[in-house]
């Protein structure tokens, strides 16, 4: 019997009311941190590990704060504060965060201790702070922000599954205003671990060559960044109308949900002026960009940004943040470019994102 | 929103039969700890499920050249009930899973890490390395039933799963799925009893939730799942509900890292707006299963909130932790499955190990099992550290 007649394909119809962006705050391995955009020049990494350009912290919190605070909580917070201060936003109605991996830091502190120390008498920061959970609390704690909370820890659906989260709290009339985030950590150990999988190149490579690469594997990279969603268009640097996730599926199945996606928001290819695609070097998976990037004519400019920020589980922060900077601003940077389109206004940007082969997603935003 | 089928397997049992057969007599699971890898065996006891991962792998019937990790392994297990019992093949309607943990592979993970983060080693079997974070579980889970349409794993510790449900019934409601698959699954790790025991909540004596005398938690493993169908999709599925998910509330106090606060706000925000949704009020709640991990802290600040909510007529309550140890992630997809339980059964559940109430609150929870009242609706709380509160209403089908 023939597949398709057995199992039938459903269309996950996601479509939903769009919300307003009212602002975006990146923290990764390039400073985008201080102008809140991309830096004229783009950082250049000779090792396969592309590190945070950490803030400076003493501006948010004494020392003494400073003291108790682990990495991913202090890049967190601060890039958290900064959205929050951006959108004017005191008290936001909710928290949703999304994080593969938590504070891989004190995850392995915790290992460490529970053998350095026999299991004796051992200092519980470290176990506290590996909770997945630990940085939205402090968020909360931080803005005094009763209300909805979650945090989704599911590779590359984490951030997506956020946003979905906010999405239908606006729905079902639960909220006015939400904060959404992802963070995510690299440390030597986890690097280690991941290598053992295969997932990164062999040879080092300097990240501007990234995407020229033949070879199999990626290069690892940390990111966190935060937003704030608005149900009202009050303010609004950009709007997001569409999003999509799809589970271990192959490249046909991508491509026609990828259409599927287009069609339902009533545009064609050209129709879109910007897509991103999440291209990271890695020949085993990089037939799933080619894929959805055939899918364009020379109008729609094509964007990559895994060279800039490494890979990562939550990396789709990345593109969303520059994506909402571009159509904030009617810019690309060309650090972003692969080829560029005519399309020369920015409506509607679309993002291609695909982790480990495994994890598909699919974002529509327009200009405000 | 029905739920239509679920599974269980914790320190009282795999399965659900087994889990009530121990409900209903009393029968603790919580005892010596022998599975997991721990100097701390000799000075605590622990809800742990005595079946090896080996026989978890017989019993799962999974591949073998995957590496499936025993939160894995419990998961699987679970699901399988609730599948089985709701009779629905996932790629006939929009299904999604909904998963739950705290800390993902840890258990697999914390027995070879540093042999797997050593360059020098090649170790790595069938795929370990990858095996540490949360969504290997869900990812392994998903795949060995076919479910596809939406995956996701929510980590709110002590809430987790309780998350997961409410959010199951979310996109379940705004259209999303058809079927959403919730629950959670936490295996008993070397890593997550010496966390709890470097926060000293733990007791070494069997937990005493509610009692003046308590010292704090048992920690304990579960896995727990439930099938969740709308109404429209019950028409298709021709399934009888269990009971009817009415009424759900996430809700941050936004007080303290680690400690709920004094006053009990958060988690009477949880079980209020829980019980609004559900268009009832208090008086309507027949039982209560309580978050009550015996910690100091959480029974005194959920019993305030019992008492702001309820004033003086608090509705039968009891804490299931002394049956199961507390199951971290999976406790509120356990206790969902009690719930429904004590839905179907007409049942209220012992609060094992009590001797004399809080004396700031004069608080009695139920001591025995109860049998010969009407349960119509059950509230279930689940709170967790980072302020996170969530409160599910069960109600009975009718």
């Amino acid at each position: 019997m023939d597949l398709a007649e057995t199992t039938p394909v459903f269309y996950l119809v996601n479509m939903f009311n769009p919300v307003y962006i009212t602002s975006a705050r990146a923290t990764c391995a390039q400073d985008t941190f201080s102008n809140n955009d991309l830096p004229e020049n783009i950082k250049v990494f000779e090792q396969n590990v592309l590190k945070y350009h950490e803030p400076d912290y003493k501006q948010y919190f004494t020392i003494m704060q400073l003291r108790r605070m682990t990495r991913i909580i202090k890049i967190g917070l601060v890039t958290a504060i900064e959205a929050l201060k951006d959108a004017k936003l005191e008290q936001p109605q909710a928290i949703v965060t999304g994080s593969a991996k938590g504070s891989m830091t004190d995850t392995e502190k915790f290992l460490h201790d529970i053998v350095n120390f026999n299991e004796g008498t051992l200092n519980p920061t470290a176990f506290i702070q590996s909770t997945y959970n630990a940085l939205n609390g402090l968020i909360a704690l931080h803005h005094n922000a009763n209300g909805y909370n979650s945090t989704y820890v599911h590779r590359g659906f984490s951030l997506e599954n956020s946003l979905m989260d906010a999405i239908m709290l606006f729905k079902e009339n639960r909220i006015e205003n939400a904060l959404i985030g992802c963070f995510e950590e690299m440390t030597a150990e986890h690097y280690e671990l991941k290598k053992k999988m295969g997932y990164w190149k062999n040879e080092a490579i300097k990240n501007v060559d990234l995407l020229s690469s033949s070879t199999e594997g990626t290069i690892a990279g940390e990111g966190t960044f935060f937003f704030t969603l608005n149900e009202g268009p009050e303010n609004a640097i950009a709007k997001l109308s569409g999003l999509r996730m799809l589970y271990n599926a192959g490249e046909a199945l991508v491509k026609t949900t990828f259409n599927n996606f287009l069609a339902e928001h009533n545009l064609a290819p050209d129709d879109v002026d910007a897509v991103f695609l999440s291209y990271n070097g890695n020949s085993q998976t990089r037939h799933f960009e080619d894929a959805i990037s055939q899918q364009f004519s020379p109008t729609t400019n094509q964007l990559v940004f895994k060279h800039l920020c490494g890979e990562f589980d939550t990396a789709a922060g990345f593109a969303l943040w520059a994506a909402i900077k571009a159509l904030q601003h009617q810019i690309i940077h060309p650090s972003l470019i692969l080829k560029k389109g005519t399309s020369s206004t920015l409506k509607n940007v679309v993002i291609y994102n695909q982790y480990n082969g495994k994890e598909h997603s699919f974002y529509l935003l327009e200009r405000i | 929103m029905f739920i239509t089928g679920m599974g269980v397997i914790s320190a009282i049992g795999s399965g659900v039969h087994e889990t009530l057969v121990s409900l209903r007599n009393n029968v603790s699971g919580i005892g010596s700890i022998e599975i997991v890898d721990t100097l701390l065996r000799s000075k605590l006891i622990a809800g742990e499920i005595k079946v090896t991962n080996n026989k978890l792998v017989e019993l799962t019937c999974v591949k073998k050249n995957a590496y499936y990790t025993r939160t894995s392994l419990l998961g699987i297990a679970a699901l399988q009930e609730a599948m089985q019992m709701s009779k629905l093949n996932p790629s006939l309607q929009k299904t999604g899973f909904i998963n739950a943990t705290t800390v993902g592979g840890m258990s697999d993970m914390e027995k070879c890490y540093f042999d797997l983060v050593d360059p020098t080693t090649k170790s790595n079997e069938n795929g370990l390395a990858d095996c540490l974070d949360c969504a290997d579980c869900t990812e392994k889970i998903a795949d060995h039933f076919n479910i596809k349409d939406w995956i996701a794993t929510i980590s709110t510790a002590c809430s987790s799963s309780a998350n997961a449900i409410l959010y199951g019934a979310r996109l379940i409601k705004s259209g999303q799925l058809d079927v959403a698959v919730c629950g959670g699954t936490d295996a008993l790790t070397r890593f997550t009893l010496n966390g709890f025991n470097s926060l000293k909540n733990i007791d070494p004596s069997p937990c005493m939730p509610f009692d003046g005398n308590r010292n704090g938690l048992n920690l304990g493993e579960a896995a727990a799942y439930v099938i969740l169908e709308s109404e429209e999709q019950l028409q298709r599925s021709g399934n009888t509900p269990i009971s009817e998910l009415s009424g759900y509330c996430n809700f941050n106090e936004a007080f303290h890292p680690t400690a709920p606060s004094p006053n009990g706000e958060g988690a009477l925000q949880a079980m209020q707006t829980a019980i609004q949704m559900a268009g009832l009020s208090p008086n309507e709640v027949s039982y209560i299963n309580a978050h009550g991990t015996a910690t100091l802290n959480n029974d005194l600040s959920e019993g305030i909130a019992l008492k702001r909510l309820f004033g003086e007529n608090v509705p039968l309550f009891s804490s299931t932790k002394p049956f199961t140890g507390h199951t971290l992630a999976a406790a509120g997809a356990v206790e969902a499955v009690f719930s429904s339980l004590s839905l179907r059964e007409q049942i209220m559940y012992a609060n094992l190990n009590f001797q004399s109430p809080e004396p700031e609150l004069g608080l009695y929870p139920v001591t025995s099992l109860q049998t010969d009242k009407p349960v119509t609706n059950v509230l279930s709380n689940s709170f967790g550290f980072g302020g996170n509160n969530a409160s599910l209403l069960f109600s009975k089908y009718v």
